[in-house]
């Protein structure tokens, strides 16, 4: 095209703004389409721990793996998602659980579950030891001279119980809000990041060109 | 494409940040000044090119846009690419800090291939061969991108060959876009603006 030519090289480059069209198209498409990053997240309900494992645009992660490790790194249990990539397990012990997800890819996640999140009896052991701690209490009491009547011991095992039934009605209800919450925190996308992110490269092109040209006289 | 933090082990982290640091040398150095504008469109449209997903196939993938990065820029993709990584794990959490070296490494070194394996054929006269070279390009820089994914994984124990069938199969989709991608964009810079494309071969 020799008719064109002359006139071209003294336009401002179409190329830079085709590529500027470029960047607009793929924000637009950008902005309903998340991209790649998996989310563990991990709730307790009753005597199980319950895990649930997607994409970051909500696609399960089907058939992954799943590990459970105390704090200390030793393994206490795996296993592999369903198709909803859910999970779940019987605590084995009660003590801070390091639950990791490893899917297809390279990408991984991991979830902690406090120790005081899971319930005072997850198994035999931990069931055996907390009536004890109790009649342990009540016998230091009795020794301390403060001779505790049947009545008031019955009233702890009640409270006792309504605080399990309570924990339990408080978990179903605050599991949506629960998902919910997590959901929110591991939206990593959002339109000042992305606006952000372009920001900082064209500041960093602007660093650049200051301390050229600044060299350059 | 984005190997997430804690699944690689410390030995590969550190070779791949130590042939990152390498590469963004090289980068660096045959960056030609007049077109640290242009690096930086091209490192926005790659930082932003990673939230568009393609719904097709069976795993979640995003396009890359590596094979364009080469092509148009040759060298200078390492420095460009490492920089919107690094803003991607920033503010999206994708990949991690730890893996950024092998991350970036992952996605440059196919463009540097691509660049010099396609590059001349691109700006050649014949428009099919020129066509035909621009959708390798592409296509190739995200094969070669997954077979990197799939050796780094392979050093921590999983079987090569499993992974790597799993990442080619997932971006087999991603492949024939960027190709396209890749097709038309310098198709289109050819016919507007073919010194794009010879400087960064003047450059060499």
């Amino acid at each position: 095209m020799p008719k064109g030519s002359p006139l071209r090289t003294n336009r401002l480059s179409p190329i830079s703004w085709s590529m500027i069209l470029l960047l607009v198209v793929m924000f637009v498409s950008a902005s309903h389409a998340l991209a790649h990053r998996v989310i563990l997240y991990a709730y307790v309900e009753g005597d199980r721990v319950f895990t649930e494992s997607y994409f970051n645009d909500g696609k399960r992660c089907q058939n992954s793996r799943i590990e459970v490790l105390d704090m200390s790194g030793e393994k206490l249990l795996e296993g592999k998602t369903d198709n909803n990539g859910e999970f779940s397990f019987n605590p084995p012990k009660k003590t801070d659980l390091r639950i990791i997800l490893t899917a297809s890819m390279g990408h991984r996640d991991e979830y902690v579950i406090r120790a005081g999140e899971l319930p005072d009896g997850t198994e035999g052991k931990a069931r055996g030891s907390e009536p004890h701690q109790i009649e342990k209490k009540v016998l230091e009491a009795e020794k301390g001279g403060e001779k505790e009547t049947p009545s008031s011991q019955l009233t702890r095992l009640e409270v006792e119980q309504i605080r399990t039934t309570v924990e339990g009605t408080l978990d179903e209800k605050l599991k949506p809000i629960m998902r919910l919450l997590a959901e929110r925190q591991s939206e990593g996308i959002s339109f000042v990041g992305v606006v952000g992110g372009i920001g900082f490269i064209f500041g960093i092109m602007g660093i650049i060109l200051y301390f050229r040209s600044r060299r350059g006289r | 494409m984005h190997i997430s933090e804690g699944v690689l082990s410390p030995s590969v982290l550190v070779t791949g940040a130590a042939l990152t640091a390498a590469g963004c040398g090289i980068g660096l150095k045959k960056l030609d000044y007049d077109r640290v504008p242009q690096v930086a469109i091209l490192t926005s449209a790659f930082f932003v090119a990673s939230l568009i997903h393609v719904p097709i196939g069976p795993s979640n993938v995003h396009l890359v846009l590596n094979g364009l990065m080469g092509l148009l820029l040759g060298w200078p993709a390492f420095p460009a690419i490492l920089i919107a990584l690094f803003l991607q794990a920033l503010l999206f959490q994708f990949g991690g800090i730890t893996t950024l070296g092998v991350n970036t490494f992952n996605m440059a070194f196919p463009a540097i291939i691509c660049f010099y394996l396609f590059g001349y054929a691109v700006k050649g006269r014949n428009n099919l061969i020129s066509n035909g070279a621009a959708f390798a390009c592409g296509f190739f820089a995200i094969l070669l991108g997954s077979l990197m994914v799939a050796i780094s994984l392979a050093f921590t124990g999983d079987p090569f060959v499993g992974i790597a069938k799993v990442v080619v199969i997932a971006h087999l989709p991603v492949m024939i876009i960027e190709g396209l991608i890749t097709l038309f964009s310098a198709g289109f810079l050819k016919k507007l603006k073919p010194e794009l494309l010879e400087v960064v071969h003047a450059k060499r």
